[in-house]
């Protein structure tokens, strides 16, 4: 489990972070939400460590991470997968090069031993075969099944995706979301997840937090989100008329209304 | 103030690569490969640079030389001394911050906007010891090798370019080279070296290490590396030069 206290930060007196709050918890897809420039890549960044916020804490299993000595932050840095944005697989190795690079570098394993986990994780991510592939031979979602591979390969109890969709059609989106989710309950890991892909967030939000501007605007399941009064969270998530109508359609399956300023013509359009 | 915390930040980067290593042998095995590329990567223009330095020196300072009273076999002598005392350290090295230092700069700027630098830490890997201790070293080991084969191939160059040009007969050159020879010349020449690859490493790794944005911001801290390691090299020579000769 991840908790996060009043997390602020500031670039210069530019506040990008205020009082943040959340507690993600172990087996579920914390996804973290909100429009670009909302803060959500930067409190990432301070949940992992590469920035340090300016106040507040942030507990893994309830220790103190920011607070910690060096070396103990290195400790649970080993317990962390990330997947990023631009996939950052090491350009001049291959792709098994790059998934076995985790495991030169900690473990005292045989070569027969990892290449065997190699294989085991490049399979689980559907892309048996491709182990003497470099980088730049690869699709954009094969490069995040990869970069998705190297994150796993040393079993973490934390997975942290900084937008995995960006960039990918929506049927890629969803084989990365569904191989998220399906690795999360798997191994029970504590994942966090990036994202302002609304496939996501109802595919896979288990618990959403909303950003807005810096402030945490929301909290919840992707159940509630149909729910939610929030304006803001509403223009953000169901911002076409298209979205619209997907709400209007959940809340009808769920509930067996849809809401009062609304009807089934304007919903059902030619 | 820009330049007093660019120091500031470049020692704190110093000091940050002498940390505990995760797994020596891969360590060792990302110094070989610095080796490789610093080393065997830049023998082909410092092959080029040093014969044709030594070639035009030798026709040079014959040009020079026209009273009859000083013996021909002088000319080897200025030779030797100038490309070891200067242009085997100091000009192989300006260009090798140019080769070796650009490459330096603008992998690891890549390596930071790609993410890839900030895939290591998450890793828990301290990416100043993983990242540019090993081309530090490997600089500091081959750089002065280079230096060696620089002034080797000069002195050759010369001795090549005196008898094609019938400035100069093989057995007179020899005969030059041999004479008033000190070997403390060879002896300052290294400690420059071992300055300069210093400087065209840890400089361009500063600055590619730091680099913020995007490609474009890739290409300028590479340039600025360049810059600033030449400049700094030719300081270094003066004052090393100053204090030691």
């Amino acid at each position: 489990m991840i908790e996060v206290k009043n997390i602020q930060k500031k670039f210069g007196d530019k506040v990008v972070i205020e009082e943040v709050s959340a507690q993600m918890e172990a087996g579920r897809c914390n996804l973290i939400i909100g429009a670009s420039g909302s803060g959500k890549t930067v409190l990432m960044k301070c949940m992992v460590g590469l920035l340090n916020p300016d106040q507040g804490s942030i507990f893994y299993h309830g220790n103190n991470f920011t607070t910690m000595e060096p070396e103990a932050k290195t400790l649970i840095r080993k317990e962390i997968g990330m997947l990023f944005q631009g996939s950052a697989l090491f350009d001049s190795l291959t792709v098994e090069e790059n998934i076995m690079f985790p495991l030169n570098m900690f473990t005292q394993d045989t070569t027969g031993e990892k290449l065997k986990r190699v294989n085991a994780v490049l399979d689980r991510v559907n892309l048996a075969g491709v182990n003497k592939k470099y980088p730049a031979e690869l699709s954009g979602g094969m490069k995040k099944r990869v970069a998705l591979a190297r994150a796993i390969v040393l079993n973490p109890k934390y997975l942290f995706c900084d937008e995995p969709n960006s960039g990918l059609d929506p049927q890629t989106s969803l084989v990365i979301d569904k191989l998220i989710r399906e690795l999360t309950l798997e191994y029970q890991i504590t994942t966090v997840v990036n994202t302002h892909d609304m496939n996501s967030v109802m595919e896979i939000g288990d618990y959403i937090l909303y950003m807005y501007q810096g402030k945490k605007e929301w909290e919840g399941t992707r159940k509630e989100i149909i729910f939610s009064k929030n304006q803001r969270l509403n223009d953000f998530i169901f911002a076409s008329e298209f979205l619209r109508d997907a709400k209007d359609m959940r809340m009808l399956e769920e509930t067996g209304k849809i809401p009062n300023d609304r009807n089934m013509d304007q919903m059902i359009r030619p | 103030m820009t330049l007093l915390s660019d120091i500031g930040r470049f020692l704190l980067m110093l000091k940050g690569m002498f940390k505990k290593l995760e797994n020596r042998q891969m360590y060792w095995k990302e110094l070989m490969r610095q080796c490789t590329e610093i080393g065997f990567g830049s023998l082909g223009i410092v092959t080029i640079i040093s014969v044709f330095i030594g070639a035009v020196s030798t026709i040079q300072t014959a040009y020079q030389l026209v009273s009859p009273l000083i013996p021909i076999s002088t000319i080897a002598q200025i030779v030797r001394d100038t490309v070891i005392l200067e242009f085997a350290p100091t000009l192989v090295c300006v260009v090798l911050a140019g080769v070796a230092g650009s490459r330096i700069a603008s992998e690891l700027g890549n390596m930071r906007v790609s993410e890839q630098i900030d895939a290591l830490e998450i890793m828990g890997i301290n990416t100043k010891t993983y990242l540019i201790l090993p081309k530090i070293i490997a600089a500091m080991l081959m750089i002065p090798l280079l230096v060696i084969i620089a002034m080797v191939l000069g002195i050759w160059g010369g001795r090549l370019a005196g008898t094609a040009a019938g400035i100069i007969s093989p057995n007179l050159y020899d005969k030059g080279l041999a004479s008033d020879f000190l070997p403390y010349n060879v002896f300052f020449a290294l400690t420059k070296s071992y300055v300069f690859a210093f400087i065209l490493s840890s400089i361009p790794a500063f600055y590619g290490y730091h680099v913020r944005g995007g490609a474009l911001e890739i290409g300028k801290a590479s340039t600025k590396a360049v810059v600033v390691s030449c400049v700094l090299i030719l300081f270094a020579d003066y004052i090393l030069s100053a204090l030691l000769l």
